[in-house]
């Protein structure tokens, strides 16, 4: 398998001066779902906006499909953010079809595609409502919806889920799983939540305290499909203790 | 009672104490006149007061473009660029503070005693609140709109056009609202102290004469004349700001004037 996401020797000082990142080197295979795990303010945020175009880093290299990616490019990667941020002044359609309208082309068909995405995700019928009118959970539904309507082979994803209550993030992980096993997509996850990172990942990538650093890459071979169940099993556990007891110890 | 029921009979009985206490003598017609002795004036001096009413909107509406168009423009730039807003915002800000109506002779001296003078204050008079809230709008866009925008590779014309205009319409269309409202006091108080035509030009003649009725009949063109603004900015905002209407579950409930 070729890699989709290959990062070396990259490194990041706020302002030239504040260490953020330091030597942060790992690649992700094609269709591989990999989750990063780190304490607050250990530059898990920037390390993705670094993956995503939206910001430069001060050393190292980052390659997504074989190519640097000095600007983002939206048919490589798609973005989804925490707290969902879709346009409240557009309806759940309109934000999906939003990327799509950006480059032009036939009005038809990108409504076309906005509707089978939003089928995708479980919204079927919900198209005209508006962000204000849908649910937390919705609301990450149509923002994953519009990460994939560009169809990019890799998405990243920033804490989406951390702003849902903790079934509906239950839920959400889950679905995310269903739409990721039908797309064939790359994913670099952010979060906060160990559970979260067993999952869904197939590998757990841990990261320090600022200057962020890669001090653990754990593999998680628990089967797929995943479900709940799984969660009470013992490998579960002794995954999740894992990568508590990296933080842990680099918290102090 | 429902609160719109109970303001619909307020406005009633005041309407009816209106025509009652100058009848009773209660209050003399010279403090009061009755409400049927004012649209008595109204509907016989129908050419003078249509006249008035004429230049009044025809001032006012060309303030408010003054005001809308250059408070817009001046907003954006300062909004939008860092190093403008440090320089110019507290100054805009203090100057806001300033009662501008001292400056009204000096506008009469510059433009004389026609309607321009009234157009240029009652412009300038409501061209900074267009412009504070223009600048605060787009100020204050919650700037992960701009980074997802960004990140599906929205360019920086489309950024604006899709995602700054539209995020920052409703508190623009509040300081339109209000700026409307000050172009319309601006051009009225400019008229009741210097002029020859407009409605305040009417308040001022009529009063130094001590026609009550023909007063009042100014001032409730006027009134009409502020409810119906309002009103109509009101639907203007509502058609074009539907997201923000229903995200405000408690704003107060639609009032019936």
């Amino acid at each position: 398998m070729t890699a989709a996401i290959e990062v070396s020797g990259l490194s990041h000082n706020y302002g030239g001066t504040v260490p953020a990142l330091e030597d942060i080197a790992f690649s992700v295979a094609a269709g591989r779902f990999t989750v990063i795990v780190g304490p607050s303010g250990c530059g898990k945020t920037s390390l993705l906006m670094m993956l995503a175009g939206l910001r430069a880093q001060s050393q190292g290299s980052i390659h997504v499909l074989g190519k640097p990616i000095p600007a983002p490019d939206p048919q490589r990667v798609g973005v989804i953010f925490q707290e969902a941020s879709l346009y409240p002044w557009l309806t759940a359609l309109e934000n999906i079809e939003f990327p799509l309208s950006l480059r032009g082309g036939d009005r038809n068909e990108y409504r076309r595609r906005a509707e089978e995405m939003l089928e995708l995700v479980g919204l079927h019928g919900f198209g005209a409502r508006y962000p204000h009118e849908l649910s937390g959970g919705m609301k990450q539904r149509v923002a994953i919806a519009r990460g994939l309507a560009q169809d990019p082979p890799v998405l990243l994803m920033d804490e989406p889920f951390a702003a849902l209550d903790e079934q509906t993030r239950m839920t959400m992980g889950h679905e995310l799983l269903r739409i990721w096993s039908t797309t064939s997509k790359t994913v670099v996850f952010i979060t906060h939540s160990l559970t979260e990172a067993v999952y869904l990942a197939d590998e757990v990538l841990v990261m320090s305290a600022r200057p962020g650093k890669i001090i653990d890459r754990i593999a998680i071979d628990l089967p797929r499909p995943r479900n709940y169940e799984m969660m009470a099993t013992d490998v579960f556990g002794r995954l999740r203790d894992r990568i508590w007891r990296q933080i842990r110890k680099v918290d102090g | 009672m429902k609160p719109a029921a109970a303001r619909r009979l307020i406005l009633i009985s005041m309407v009816i104490l209106w025509e009652l206490v100058p009848l009773t003598g209660l209050l003399p017609e010279l403090f009061l006149p009755s409400l049927s002795s004012t649209l008595k004036v109204l509907w016989q001096d129908a050419a003078i007061y249509g006249h008035a009413l004429w230049v009044t909107l025809y001032e006012v509406a060309l303030a408010m473009a003054i005001a809308c168009g250059g408070g817009i423009l001046a907003g954006a730039a300062v909004g939008g660029l860092a190093r403008l807003r440090i320089l110019l915002l507290p100054v805009v800000s203090s100057l806001y503070a300033v009662p501008i109506v001292i400056l009204y002779p000096v506008f009469t001296a510059w433009f004389g005693v026609g309607s321009e003078s009234k157009i240029a204050f009652a412009g300038i008079y409501a061209f900074f609140p267009v412009m504070l809230s223009t600048a605060a709008g787009i100020q204050t866009i919650d700037p992960q709109f701009l980074l997802a925008a960004r990140s599906m590779g929205a360019t920086l014309p489309q950024q604006i056009a899709r995602v700054i205009i539209p995020a920052s319409l409703p508190t623009v269309f509040a300081g339109l609202r209000l700026g409307g409202a000050l172009a319309i006091i601006g051009v009225v108080v400019s008229e009741m102290l210097t002029a020859a035509a407009g409605i305040g030009y009417l308040v001022t003649l009529n009063r130094t004469i001590l026609d009550s009725p023909r007063v009042f009949a100014a001032i409730l063109l006027i009134l009409l004349l502020s409810i119906a603004y309002y009103l109509l900015s009101r639907a203007v905002e509502r058609r074009f700001v539907v997201w923000q209407a229903a995200g405000k579950p408690l704003q107060p409930a639609q009032s019936t004037v």
